[in-house]
């Protein structure tokens, strides 16, 4: 009885060993073939100089780092403005000198598994596009950051050189649009057009009560098409409304 | 053509909405704090005599030079985090800095006035046991590095290696200390636990060993921790079982002697390991033959070593810290000792003698809230006459730094605690005595007990009360106007904290991991209060909750902060007023198991406090507060109050429901296989989000509903097989009530670290890809379609259509170190990402950008609908720097809150540093901005009305010159 037992029971060890076993190798296998890329620990050293033209490099390098594939390695400048980054492996690297006042442009560094070097353009798009640059690397930066926006300073003289620069300064041109537009028409329009036509006395008078606020009327643009297409004789009138037409889109 | 010119249009409209900062609003409104960490080193260069520099070294793998005149930085230097970035000794001479880094890896030397680098070598493996300095006749040239099995030597100039040589007989001996006093010798000392000491003493010429022996030591195990060298070499070492010293001379090397302490009438505290301390002033010259015996914990002894013979020169107790330090010739000793509870004392003594000098006590007044003193250095200097004068920099075990000048000036206090913000808080302030009262005029119980003449005279009075204050606000602008502005000070105290117009000014909480609470002014960015908890363990998990906000006058505001050891699971609530900082009378249950899951339900007890619900271990749930009321409401609400548990290590993710009796009952349960993948986060919606429009009005004038799912939940995975082909990340979207699965997606190829943003109806990740080794953007959006199910009242119980799914990904440029959405009021702003990137940028990304309804060809529809057409690559611009060039390194952690302008949401990124901003995702519609041009408009109006009398004047005359006609 008992002998009989225990077979089943050595079956059952043998099977916990194999799933145990099988664990095992599944275990092995996950981080022993993500090491494999990282042969036995060599370990690189990525060298390069950064240059701020015209800038002493004590006045920049304190500030300074090397970033490599984010925050992974980091390196610092020497007082010179080179620097190198060790204790890298093999692979592809993003490196980037960082300030907060310069900017430089990042390079892509290939390392082989035997230590030969790389340096191209970083391409995100193409990945496997190379164009060299030079290797030690020769970072040079492309001027200082640009953080702020410039305030845009509103005079008369830009409203007349450049009225539709942004966004901001076409509310302000509406401004002036709703004082000059009226004296203009009040003042030019009589002389322009010939006010005693009485067709063009009917179409004036036409366009006029398109302009009175109307609740039918169902959108500004379609207002604005049949202004167009109904004011086309007047040449003056289609101008100025043209003006105001993107800005009051915008509204 | 035409398209091209459109979409070029289109971009320079886009353009223009994106927000950036102006130049003249820098430090308007926000302001950053720069930290380093915990010091563990710390040296005043002493190589200038008038220098302003302190070098600190920190357990946060940060080097820097701190000014010690203000306590702000020259410079820093912010290494990788974790163990390769750690420094192990920081060593100073002149104007080089000499660090070994990352368990003795890297051996870098900086140049202290500019802070850059010199240079840097790789050194050979092996882990780091000691460093010092190598002199030689009053020259400074090397540096010594000893590890477990080598010791190597180099020139302090260009960092090249001298000589290398390997230690004899590893295997046994265990070498931990390397030293040398300027005679072309250098001894490494090395011990066989419990049986003798090895001496190997290297010439500095060419590494060859002169001497090696070995002396027996049967009750020394470690050398570092009992032993130090004395004047001309004598290496003293005290035992604290044998309870007396033992002496070598290092030159001789005959044998030990034994001094009892007995003999010199000393006796060590029961259950002390008695410290020795010493002191090298020039690594070129021999130590000082005096030096400290700590002999308890509030007991120190300075000694002499005279001819070989000890000798005891004067004992202080109580002391609680002593230091060295040295100018010019004269070595000094200062004592710190406890004056009262609130204050110590610190007060200097002769080297030589012992005796005290005069004039110089120096009151250091200790923060009840605050921790104990845990470190003292001293920066000693020569006065005019020759005299000794000094300044102290006292570390406390809450990390704060404080530097002191005589007799008692506090020049500067840095809280070192920062560096390290765990979670955080904004809480609203509280209304002002005169606000607080206007609200209380309305109170229901006021309305009732007073007739109708009553109320009107309190209208009355209430108005005057209000403007006596216009008065005061008005004469006190006038009165600062006067001034010129840098001496108009804005001191913010406690006292006179109010809420302002817009509620833009905040009290920011912060939970830091040593344990020490902050409450932060947002406007200022001054410290208005701190505590230090005690008793926090070193792992602990925070989760800080508000119960009650400031709006319930009077009850005070109240937070509640979780703290859970992560090791045991046992937690302890801290419960406090977040306005003040001080621990509230409310006492907080005890838990006594180990805590699962905690919960805030919007339930409020009669004096409007949150209800915090605490899963157990044994899925037992308690309430906090627990009265009557509560547990009544709870019963009630039982069977609508859901929740989830997440556990990683089983891949379990389960949800239950609460029963009228406070047990819970599983409802759901969804197991992620651990072998195969691991659920890296579980986020859901942040609960104070509102949404403002249930759709999206798409080109044709239909609307797509949005899937507006308050349960959702958004599972991140990572594959546990990390091989480049196989990795993969999945994301889950799961309803937290149900446990249905609404959508799931996995991203092959591809890796952590990955960070989710859920908000609204979509979800925003980010992760690398490996196959094409950059960072990918993905996001997910949820729509209803064009009719909603149920729009009154959504319920997870009752969704029959499943969800439509859309999908996008886009390349960024750049990893990221954490992610967040910006939060409104009312949710009318449209949204932008805050992404916190490596280089100390907090870029402002619209989620505009990150739409998976961006199409690929430009249609009139998707114009009309504002869509951008779809680009792969996501830009950086740095005019989307919400921070500029104040970068925060290692940003950890962005906070957004709220606040009482729809346009205006409050921004704290938190890392090393600490950087608190306003941000305008869709420009400041509802205020007037800053740079509104008054005159333009009021010249404007004043012509326009000007014209008009001009031209009925003009009309006028017309009108009566035709009547004449």
């Amino acid at each position: 009885m008992l002998q009989r037992e225990r077979i089943p029971l050595q079956l059952i060890f043998l099977q916990a060993a194999l799933v145990v076993a099988w664990c095992f190798t599944d275990v092995e296998t996950g981080p022993g073939a993500g090491v494999s890329t990282q042969p036995n620990g060599d370990r690189f050293k990525i060298e390069g100089r950064a240059i701020v033209p015209g800038i002493k490099t004590q006045d920049w390098v304190s500030t300074a780092r090397v970033l490599v594939e984010g925050e992974e390695y980091v390196g610092f400048l020497r007082t010179d403005g080179s620097f190198a980054v060790n204790d890298v492996p093999s692979g592809s690297y993003v490196v980037e000198v960082v300030t907060p006042t310069y900017r430089f442009e990042p390079v892509r560094v290939d390392i082989t598994t035997k230590g030969k070097m790389r340096a191209r353009l970083v391409n995100y798009i193409k990945t496997s596009e190379v164009i060299r640059q030079p290797y030690p690397l020769q970072i040079r930066a492309s001027g200082p950051h640009s953080y702020f926006m410039k305030r845009e300073t509103w005079g008369w003289t830009d409203f007349l050189m450049n009225p539709m620069k942004d966004v901001y300064s076409t509310k302000k041109m509406m401004l002036v649009m709703m004082m000059v537009l009226p004296l203009l028409i009040i003042v030019l329009l009589p002389k322009v057009v010939n006010t005693n036509d009485p067709e063009m006395r009917k179409e004036m008078e036409q366009s006029m009560n398109m302009l009175n606020p109307n609740p039918e009327l169902p959108d500004v643009s379609e207002l604005m098409t049949k202004l167009f297409s109904g004011s086309k004789g007047s040449s003056k009138a289609g101008s100025s409304s043209k003006g105001t037409r993107p800005a009051a889109k915008r509204r | 053509m035409a398209k091209l010119i459109l979409l070029w249009l289109k971009c320079v409209v886009l353009w223009a909405i994106v927000e950036a900062v102006f130049e003249d609003q820098v430090g308007k409104f926000d302001w950053r704090q720069q930290y380093v960490g915990k010091v563990r080193f710390s040296h005043f260069d002493t190589h200038v005599q008038s220098s302003k520099k302190v070098l600190v070294a920190t357990e946060r793998n940060v080097f820097a030079a701190l000014n010690t005149r203000t306590g702000e930085l020259f410079w820093r230097h912010v290494d990788k985090t974790g163990s390769e970035g750690n420094i192990d000794a920081l060593l100073q001479h002149g104007q080089d800095a000499v660090l070994v880094v990352g368990n003795g890896r890297l051996l870098r030397s900086w140049e202290i006035n500019v802070g850059g680098l010199n240079w840097e070598v790789v050194l050979d493996s092996g882990s780091f046991q000691s460093a010092c300095l190598v002199g030689q006749q009053d020259m400074v040239k090397h540096v010594a590095v000893l590890k477990k099995t080598a010791i190597s030597v180099h020139y302090l100039s260009n960092g090249h290696q001298k000589w290398i040589e390997n230690l004899p007989e590893t295997e046994t001996v265990d070498y931990q200390a390397v030293y040398s006093d300027g005679n072309g010798e250098v001894y490494v000392l090395g011990v066989v636990p419990h049986s003798h000491i090895a001496i190997v003493v290297y010439s500095m010429e060419d590494g060859e060993i002169i001497k090696q022996m070995s002396v027996e030591a049967p009750w020394l195990y470690n050398i570092q921790a009992s032993c130090v060298v004395v004047g001309q070499g004598m290496l003293t070492c005290v035992d604290s079982a044998g309870v007396s010293f033992y002496m070598l001379d290092l030159h001789l090397q005959l044998q030990m002697t034994q001094v009892p302490l007995q003999s010199l009438a000393l006796e060590v505290d029961p259950g002390f390991h008695p410290v020795l301390l010493s002191h090298q002033p020039n690594p070129a010259r021999q130590p000082l033959s005096e030096f400290f015996l700590q002999l308890g914990p509030d007991h120190y002894q300075l000694l002499q070593l005279n001819n070989g013979q000890i000798a005891a020169m004067r004992d202080f107790k109580p002391a609680l810290l002593v230091s060295f330090a040295t100018t010019g010739e004269k070595t000094v000793a200062a004592v710190m000792s406890p004056k009262n509870k609130t204050a110590c004392s610190v007060n200097l003594f002769s080297a030589e003698t012992g005796r005290r000098l005069l004039d110089t006590t120096l009151i250091v007044n200790m923060d009840p809230n605050g921790g104990k003193p845990e470190k003292l250095y001293v920066q000693a200097f020569l006065k005019k006459d020759d005299s000794v004068g000094y300044r102290a920099m006292v570390q406390t075990e809450d990390h704060t730094l404080t530097f002191i000048q005589q007799p008692g000036r506090v020049m500067w206090t840095r809280e070192e605690a920062l560096s390290d913000v765990v979670t955080m808080e904004m809480v609203d302030l509280p209304l002002t005595g005169t606000q607080a009262e206007l609200e209380g005029e309305f109170g229901k119980k006021a309305a009732i007990q007073d007739g109708l003449m009553s109320m009107v005279m309190k209208r009355l009075s209430s108005q005057l009360i209000l403007l006596q204050a216009w008065i005061g606000h008005l004469w006190k602008l006038f009165y600062d106007a006067r001034k010129p502005r840098s001496q108009v000070k804005n001191d913010v105290t406690i006292e006179n904290l109010s809420r302002d117009e817009f509620n833009l000014q905040k009290m920011m909480v912060m939970v830091t991991a040593s344990g020490k609470l902050f409450g932060i002014d947002s406007k200022t960015g001054g410290i208005l209060w701190r505590h230090y908890l005690h008793n926090v363990p070193p792992n602990a998990a925070f989760k800080l909750m508000v119960q009650r906000t400031t709006a319930h006058f009077p009850h005070p505001p109240q937070c509640t902060l979780l703290i859970k050891d992560k090791d045991t699971g046992l937690g302890t609530l801290h419960v406090f007023n977040p306005i003040f900082g001080k621990k509230s009378h409310v006492t907080p249950p005890a838990l006594p198991q180990p805590i699962l899951q905690s919960l805030m339900l919007p339930l409020m007890d009669q004096d409007y406090a949150k209800v915090l619900l605490l899963v157990d271990d044994q899925y037992k749930v308690s309430a906090f507060p627990s009265t009557k009321n509560v547990l009544q409401q709870l019963q009630e609400m039982a069977a609508s109050i859901f929740f989830y548990l997440v556990d990683s290590s089983q891949g379990r993710l389960s949800g239950y429901r609460l029963r009228t009796d406070l047990s819970t009952e599983q409802i759901w349960e969804v197991i992620i296989p651990p072998e195969v993948q691991k659920i890296v986060s579980v986020k859901g919606k942040r609960p104070n989000e509102h949404v403002h429009s249930q759709g999206r009005v798409m080109g044709d004038r239909s609307v797509l509903y949005k899937y507006l799912n308050p349960n959702l939940l958004a599972v991140v995975t990572e594959s546990t097989d990390l091989h480049q082909e196989r990795s993969f990340i999945g994301i889950l979207l799961i309803d937290g009530v149900t446990g249905r699965i609404i959508h799931e997606a996995i991203q092959r190829k591809a890796r952590g670290p990955v960070h989710v943003v859920h908000s609204e109806n979509w979800v925003v990740y980010e992760y690398w890809s490996t196959k094409s080794r950059r960072n990918e953007f993905s996001v997910i959006e949820l729509y209803e379609g064009m009719e909603l199910y149920n729009s009154t009242v959504f319920s997870s119980l009752d969704r029959p259509h499943a969800p439509q799914v859309l999908q996008q990904s886009y390349i960024f440029p750049s990893s990221i170190s954490t992610m967040e959405a910006t939060l409104t009021e009312k949710g009318i702003t449209s949204r932008h990402l805050l992404i916190g990137l490596p280089s100390g940028g907090i870029l402002s990304l619209p989620k505009m950008f990150l739409d998976p309804r961006r199409p690929e060809i430009v249609s009139e529809q998707s114009r009309e609908e504002n869509l951008i057409p779809y680009a792969p690559e996501l830009l950086i611009r740095t005019e989307w720097f919400i921070n500029y060039n104040q970068t925060v390194s290692r940003v950890r952690g962005i906070y957004t809150a709220p606040s009482g302008l729809e346009s205006t949401c409050l921004v704290v990124a938190y890392g090393l540093d600490i950087y608190q901003t306003r941000v305008y995702p869709s420009k400041q519609f509802d205020v007037l901005k800053d740079d509104y041009d008054y005159m333009l408009i009021s010249s404007v109006l004043f012509a326009l009305f000007f014209a008009t009398m001009i031209s009925k004047r003009l009309a006028e005359v017309k009108l009566l010159n035709r009547a004449w006609r």
